[in-house]
């Protein structure tokens, strides 16, 4: 109440001093470079009559015709300047270098210094985005924002999945990621596509074109994003995109083309001594020829040259039939597989104003051909951004983005595109022998199939393994999407301080996706199409009031969103093949399709609002709240309430230590919250698969694996964060350091029940997840000379999370299971122990020394079901360094992680295949371990005897003990850290100035070398894998690697000009 | 100033009055993609879908030894531990409690016939279950929100529920306009159904014989009274189609996915080889020297050249719609001339010959379709009934004939011991496994049940593949 009556005084006071005035004032307020400040007061000098400037820098104000007009804001100069009976008086504003340059974009897109934010926000400028084209606007983020844990993706993907967690996971199904909204509108973040196997088609946050970004606010906690209500519980990446300026006569353009190529990197290591077979013994045909089969392991005979028929010369149409030819080993073939990728990123973009206008058009295109062979990505995104004022009062803009993607991808993964090769495959088998795969008379080349003992394929459908060939060039998978997204909005400048503004939003894509699969390979031939179309709308008021009397300032927003969410998907598969080859469309399918259509609609209606007063730039305090009502929470309770409350202190304005430029307090408390997907209030019955019987269709419904809850509430984040942001010697050294706790309860998740129950999974509001960390953020310029400049900034945060509680009577919620050959391994959130428990099959060990226990057969015997610990690194960060040398700018960024963990498949079968190069070592007999054990062979084990309890030292037949053993059964050996120092970015530029291009269109030009990944520094998982580039598609958590793509290493040119 | 008031009234209110509104119109609350109701044949008929599993599995069919690994010898090596029941709850068994208490209407056939079906198959299903776990969630499953974490049975008391569930769908079933609508595997016939429960109810029955004998004999009286199968055309097998949504897994497996990887092992080949048995051709395809060669049985290290040599499974059971055999009049007949010669029934040694001989009879009928040979393979020394060995001549018959439904083919050697068969070599300590562990995820989705239930094995053990049901009486 006394709040209330607090805000209706302040509103009684501005309009006594509106009423006061005569005639008007106007200008635009700008910095050195012409761009419009925000947010500057503008105020009569001796009174408490004022205004601030809005987003084109401009004020209106009724003053006395010999009023002084004190111009101030944060991080400038401030400056006096009477009226002298001007109407216009236009002013530009000059960096302070003892205060903080940086104006904050906080939530709803309001601008504000930085002092007076009592959470803490990082910010970051368009080009430390795109300083090496990094397509991906998640990607560009890695390392740069203190707690931020990106997940990357292979670039041999064309645009995989990127994974963004904002202080550790606060969910408990890991599924959480923060909010993206562009200008104000929010932009759906789909991943399509599937977990560690599939067409990775990546998160859509790529329809963003870094080019256009002018900076990225991250609001990383709930208590900067609890203006957001159900969709801040995960925090909010703001981005605001660049706009042109009003007044600005000059139309400027400028035009900016990137190349790269790309390469594959990181082989794994693997043996060139063994070749393909089961023994090493060569298999015979009947005419005692010996031959290599199908067989995808390399547990076989030395390959010493020994002539063999190969698989090739099982096919009469092939040149080389019947022919003999020496068994050896092929140590590139799987590097000889791919094929050097290019990267075209051209793009320009206009830019002007008028007296009363703002345009900004931009265009990008990019094309990039794979590294994977047959795979190609294009490109092109095209940003109208507009504004008109119409009047003093009146102003309207409209951002417009057009963006259109289409692709033919690799397939990662088990069983992916030339995924397995280190997996199961021959030492032997020469890869460029496969290249043509398609014999003229249509007959497909196959590595994997058997000829029978007269050296005839009867059967010639590989058994697992396609032709890798005949999967890049037969088996397609191409998408494309079309999507458009931005707002129309109208500002009413009612009177001086108080600002009205509507916004219609809008975001909508059409995603297409189809798979071919030709006939001739493991599978059957067939046709595969998915679409979904998602229109995302949101029609949003917004109030605005600024006010300042004398020491005191005063800002309040109210607001109110209606969101509407329209989904539609449908997918359709052929089925038991196609009528006729090659005819790509499900009406071939010879057995009833498959085809699901889903519609999912969904609607949120919020109010909210904000007030925050300041004292004397030194004091502030804030509070907001908002309602949300759902239309996916049940009927009967679907209205929510999430507020905040925030303050800081800049006790530097309190005293004067000249090293200490700055010096702020903040602290803060909130809640925001989470609902659900539509429909999980109430049960129904699937379709099943209809029976058609000679006499008739039997069909069936289907009790879905998944229970649903009549009484599910949303989830409440309830987060409390302490924090300081010093700057010393002249800002040359920042410091910003943030405490935070976040509680997560309530948590409405899927969980996994014993199936006994008749559901596999039951949606419940679950448990409490408890986060807690510290955020470091340095900035700094240790160097600043004429010559020489260094500019840095060095981000790290540590965040540990708990689970605290679950559901009563069960303390583990399965997150994912992988099983192969009927071993599982699991992802885990436990009670009482960190999120994202790795639990599968150990060593078991002996209690006292820890050593582990042998069978009779001198094998490791299995401990079931250990916990291995939590998946979450322990520590994150970057280290993004820019160094002028004259007109050369050099940029490095780094980024690191430490701890973290997970599982590898590709190194787990790389050796039970007998492919990786410690399968067939020496011994420390001198022996290859895979010489017979009477001949000084095997490996050396040692153990303790459970039999016995004597310590064991022995050597065990190899196969037996890397195939049967380790590599099937004991997954602790398979298990990685994830710790890595890796070099991402590097940047090499150089300005070219006026004197050179005085001749020349041109008014600038930047030329600069660019490299994306181009050094792993340090990785603590063997060689072969990459920590850094985990990210397993729409899956929410990355814990095993199944056949990632390889990593790809990007060199290439970038060339800026403006005209 | 009024103004201003106004304005900021006019705000504040609208932005009230369109979040306070919590109404929203049934198109954004009822999901309008799946269906809110459903008949019990439609819920039972998914169910059947999932009785070819029961057979059609790549572990069960080497426990008794039926097919041997030509490439991947894993499995017949035993190295998978734990498997998996909730596919059995969260499929079939919820769909058929769903159907048992939903308010059924008579559309498809009388509702107490559709409640019966639901009450067999459920029976039918647990049994399975029981047999390869043992103790397991039966009276506190199927509850859904109500309990997430239920308690395990005894495999006793599961024996005993099921025995009770069999008789009440067994007296309860009008076979007057009897039939019902929307069924696979029976296209409805009332009749076939209630025999079929009551076969289930026999072969239950006799599964007591090592450790209920009493038990066994009344429940198998009983079963036997109510009228079981009759001919082979009341037969459960489930009839698979041309059709890729409704295929046989085994022509799955040969065929679409190209994988020669099973071959007959060598234990059944030299036992039905001399014998000149006429289920040996359907069983097995002769190797590309014409010869029915039999693989050995869990080689450690698999010789690829191997597929040349041996006998794959019979080409004729590996066809699309090759029908699943799960539960067939032969094994009743095996049945019969079992009890009889425990006396659990009437007739001795003369009625245990003659259902001995029928059972052969309706075996390779089944198996073959034709009666041809039968006369003479019976008529040899080794097969023809000898009261002295007449235990074992029926165990390694039905052995033969329970061929590739893996799982029931193991139960009925567990109980029996018939025929001798040695272990994979250096497998699992030697042993060959006497039961399946339970998933590794109820350690933790139901720990405190999971916890009691290995504690009260009836025989002792670990969750392990060797660790004795409680009717597998050591």
């Amino acid at each position: 109440m006394h709040k209330k009556l607090l805000f209706l005084f302040f509103i009684l006071l501005s309009v006594y001093d509106a009423v006061a005035q005569s005639t008007t004032v106007h200008g635009i307020v700008t910095d050195e470079t012409g761009v419009g400040i925000l947010g500057a007061s503008v105020s009569v000098k001796g009174t408490a009559n004022g205004t601030a400037t809005d987003v084109n820098g401009m004020y209106t104000l009724r003053t006395t015709n010999n009023a002084v007009l004190n111009f101030h804001s944060v991080g400038y100069l401030p400056q006096e300047i009477a009226r002298n009976t001007r109407d216009t008086i236009n002013v530009i504003l000059l960096t302070d270098s003892k205060q903080l340059t940086e104006v904050a974009v906080t939530a709803l897109g309001i601008k504000r210094s930085q002092k007076s934010i009592g959470y803490a926000t990082q910010q970051l400028r368009g080009e430390q985005l795109t300083m090496t084209k990094e397509q991906n606007v998640i990607g560009s983020l890695a390392g740069k924002i203190a707690g931020a844990q990106v997940i990357g993706s292979s670039g041999a993907s064309l645009g995989g999945t990127q994974k963004i967690k904002l202080r550790g996971i606060n969910s408990l199904s890991g599924a959480g990621e923060p909010l993206i909204v562009l200008d104000g509108t929010p932009i759906a973040q789909q991943h399509f596509g599937g977990n560690e196997n599939g067409v990775d088609l990546g998160n859509i946050s790529q329809d963003i074109n870094p080019e256009d970004i002018d900076k990225i606010s991250v609001l990383k906690g709930p208590t900067a994003s609890a203006l957001y209500g159900l969709r801040g519980q995960y925090g909010v990446i703001l981005i605001t995109t660049s706009k042109g300026t009003v007044g600005d006569k000059n139309i400027k353009v400028s035009v900016r083309s990137a190349y790269t190529v790309d390469h594959i990197i990181n082989f794994m290591p693997l043996q060139n001594i063994y070749g393909v077979g089961n023994n090493q013994t060569f298999l015979t045909l009947a005419n005692g020829q010996k031959y290599v089969n199908g067989n995808d392991e390399s547990w076989g005979p030395k390959m010493d040259g020994t002539p063999v028929r190969m698989f090739y010369s099982f096919y009469p149409q092939d040149a080389q039939y019947g022919e003999l030819t020496p068994f050896v080993p092929q140590p590139d073939n799987i590097k000889n597989y791919f094929e050097a990728g290019h990267n075209f990123n051209n793009g320009i973009t206009v830019t002007g104003g008028g007296d009363n206008s703002t345009f900004r058009l931009s265009y990008n295109n990019t094309y990039i051909k794979g590294t994977m062979p047959n795979t190609w990505l294009r490109r092109n995104n095209l940003a109208l951004n507009t504004s008109l004022v119409l009047s003093s009062k009146l102003t309207v803009g409209a951002n417009i983005n057009y963006a259109n993607n289409s692709a033919q991808r690799p397939t990662q993964g088990y069983q992916g595109s030339f995924t397995g090769a280190v997996q199961w495959f021959q030492r032997n088998l020469d890869v460029n022998r496969l290249r043509n795969y398609r014999y003229p008379d249509g007959t497909i080349l196959n590595w994997n199939v058997n000829p029978n003992a007269e050296g005839v394929i009867v059967n010639n459908k590989p058994s697992d393994w396609n032709n890798p060939f005949f999967d890049a060039f037969a088996v397609l998978n191409n998408d494309n999407r079309n999507r458009v997204f931005g707002d129309v909005h109208v500002t009413y400048q009612l009177m001086p301080g108080l600002k009205l503004s509507g916004f219609a939003r809008s975001d909508f894509f059409t995603q297409n996706a189809t798979h071919k699969e030709a006939i001739g390979g493991r599978l059957n031939d067939g046709y595969s199409v998915i679409k979904y179309q998602n229109t995302e709308n949101n029609y949003e008021f917004l109030g605005q009031y600024d006010k300042r009397w004398g020491d005191v300032t005063f800002n309040a927003i109210v607001g109110a969103n209606l969101l509407t969410q329209d989904l539609t998907g449908t997918s359709q598969a052929t089925v038991g093949g196609l009528t006729s080859i090659g005819n790509y469309t499900i009406a071939a399918s010879v057995d009833r399709p498959v085809s699901t259509s889903a519609i999912t609609r969904k609607q949120i209606r919020s109010a909210y609002a904000m007030g925050s007063v300041g004292f004397k730039d030194t004091y502030f305090i804030d509070a907001s709240i908002r309602n949300d009502v759902s239309s996916s929470l049940p009927a009967n309770n679907n209205s929510y309430w999430y507020p905040s409350v925030s303050g800081s202190f800049v006790f530097s304005e309190l005293f004067n230590w000249r090293p200490l430029s700055f010096g702020k307090l903040r602290a803060s408390y909130a809640i925001a919250g989470a609902d659900l997907i539509p429909y999980q209030t109430s049960q129904v019955y699937l379709p099943g698969l209809p029976y058609t019987s000679p006499t008739g269709t039997i069909t069936g419904l289907v009790v879905p694996d998944l229970l649903r809850n009549p009484n599910i509430r949303p989830s409440f984040a309830n987060s409390f964060e302490l924090g300081t942001d010093l700057n010393f010697f002249n800002n040359r050294l920042g410091i910003a350091l943030t405490y935070y706790n976040q509680q997560n309860k309530d948590q409405i998740i899927n969980l996994t029940v014993s199936g006994a129950s008749g559901y596999e999974q039951a949606v419940v509001n679950a448990g409490l997840i408890e986060n807690k960390g510290v955020e470091l953020s340095l900035t700094g310029q240790p160097f600043k000379t004429k010559l020489f400049t260094w500019d840095a900034t060095f981000n790290i945060a540590r965040n540990s999370s708990m689970v605290k509680s679950l559901y009563p009577g069960i303390n583990t919620y399965q997150l994912a299971v992988n099983t192969y050959s009927g071993v599982s391994v699991f992802l885990n959130s436990i009670v009482g122990q960190p999120f994202g428990s790795l639990v599968g099959q150990a060593y078991l060990r002996d209690a006292v020394t820890g050593k582990i226990l042998l069978g009779t057969d001198n094998m490791p015997i299995v401990e079931t079901n250990h916990n291995f610990g939590s998946v979450l690194p322990e520590f994150t960060g970057g280290f993004l360094n820019n160094f002028r040398i004259g007109k050369v700018n050099v940029g490095i960024m780094i980024d690191f992680q430490k701890g973290g963990q997970f599982f590898s498949w590709s190194k787990m079968l790389a050796v039970k295949s007998g492919q990786a190069a410690e399968t067939a070592a020496l011994n420390d007999r001198g022996k290859n371990v895979r010489d017979p054990l009477d001949e000084g062979g095997g490996y050396k084990i040692t153990g303790i005897s459970q039999a016995t309890g004597q310590e064991v030292t022995a050597y065990v037949d190899a196969r037996t003990y890397f195939r049967n053993n380790i590599g099937t059964r004991i997954y602790e050996e398979w298990l990685y850290d994830a710790s890595y120092i890796r070099l991402r970015e590097v940047s090499v530029g150089y300005v070219f100035d006026g004197e050179l291009l005085k001749n020349t269109p041109f008014k600038s030009a930047k030329f600069a070398l660019i490299a994306r990944n181009p050094l792993m520094i340090w990785q603590k998982a063997p060689k072969g894998l990459n920590p850094a580039e985990l990210s397993s598609g729409g899956a929410p958590i990355s814990w095993i690697e199944k056949g990632a793509l390889q990593t790809v290493r990007s060199f290439g040119v970038n060339l800026n000009l403006a005209f | 100033m009024k103004l201003l008031y106004i304005y900021i009234s006019a705000i504040l209110i609208s932005a009230a009055l369109l979040a306070g509104c919590t109404k929203f119109s049934d198109s954004l609350i009822k999901d309008p993609n799946n269906a809110t109701t459903a008949s019990g044949m439609q819920l039972i008929a998914n169910a059947e879908m999932a009785l070819p599993s029961l057979s059609s599995s790549p572990y069960g069919v080497h426990y008794p030894q039926y097919l041997s690994n030509t490439s991947f010898t894993d499995n017949s090596r035993y190295t998978t531990v734990n498997f998996s029941f909730y596919p059995f709850y969260t499929g079939p068994l919820t769909n058929l409690e769903n159907a048992i208490n939903a308010q059924l209407d008579a559309n498809q056939g009388p509702v107490v016939n559709q409640l019966a079906v639901a009450k067999i198959l459920k029976a039918y299903f647990y049994w399975h279950m029981t047999d390869r776990w043992g103790s397991l969630p039966y009276s506190q499953a199927l509850q859904g929100r109500a309990n997430f974490t239920p308690a395990y049975d005894s495999q006793q008391q599961i024996y005993n529920s099921l025995f009770a569930l069999l008789d009440e769908a067994n007296s309860t079933i009008v076979t007057t306009n009897g039939n019902l609508k929307n069924d696979i595997v029976y296209s409805g016939d009332i009749l076939k159904w209630k025999k079929l429960g009551n076969t289930i109810h026999l072969l239950m029955a006799l599964r007591l014989s090592k450790v209920d004998n009493e038990k066994g004999k009344a429940e198998f009286k009983k079963a036997l009274s109510n009228g079981i199968m009759t001919t082979n055309s009341d037969n459960l097998a489930y009839p698979h189609l041309n059709d890729a949504n409704n295929e046989n897994y085994w022509y799955n497996s040969f065929t679409q996915l190209g994988r020669n990887w099973f071959a007959v092992s060598k234990p059944l080949v030299d036992y039905m080889l001399p014998l000149n048995d006429p289920r040996l051709p359907v069983f097995a395809n002769p190797n590309t020297a014409g010869n029915y060669v039999g693989l050995e049985y869990g080689k450690a290290v698999p010789n690829s050249s191997d597929i040349d040599q041996v006998s794959l499974l019979g080409s004729s059971l590996r066809r699309q719609n090759s029908p699943v055999h799960l539960v067939t009049y032969g094994q009743a007949l095996f049945a019969l001339a079992e009890a009889a010669k425990l006396g659990w029934i009437e007739g001795g040694d003369a009625a245990a010959k003659t259902n001995y001989k029928l059972a052969v009879e309706n075996s390779i009928a089944q198996w073959t379709g034709s009666t041809a040979g039968t006369a003479d393979f019976l008529a040899q020394e080794n097969v023809k009934y000898n009261a002295v060995k007449a235990l074992e001549q029926i165990a390694t018959q039905r052995w033969v004939h329970l061929f590739l439904h893996g799982y029931e083919g193991w139960a009925e050697w567990r109980r029996t011991g018939y025929p001798t068969l040695v272990a994979a070599p250096g497998a699992n300590g030697d042993r060959i496994p006497r039961r399946e562990g339970y998933p590794t995820q109820e350690r933790a989705n139901n720990t405190t049940n999971y916890n009691l239930a290995v504690s009260s094995f009836p025989y002792g053990g670990a969750d392990d593949l060797n660790t004795r049901v409680w009717w597998d009486k050591p």
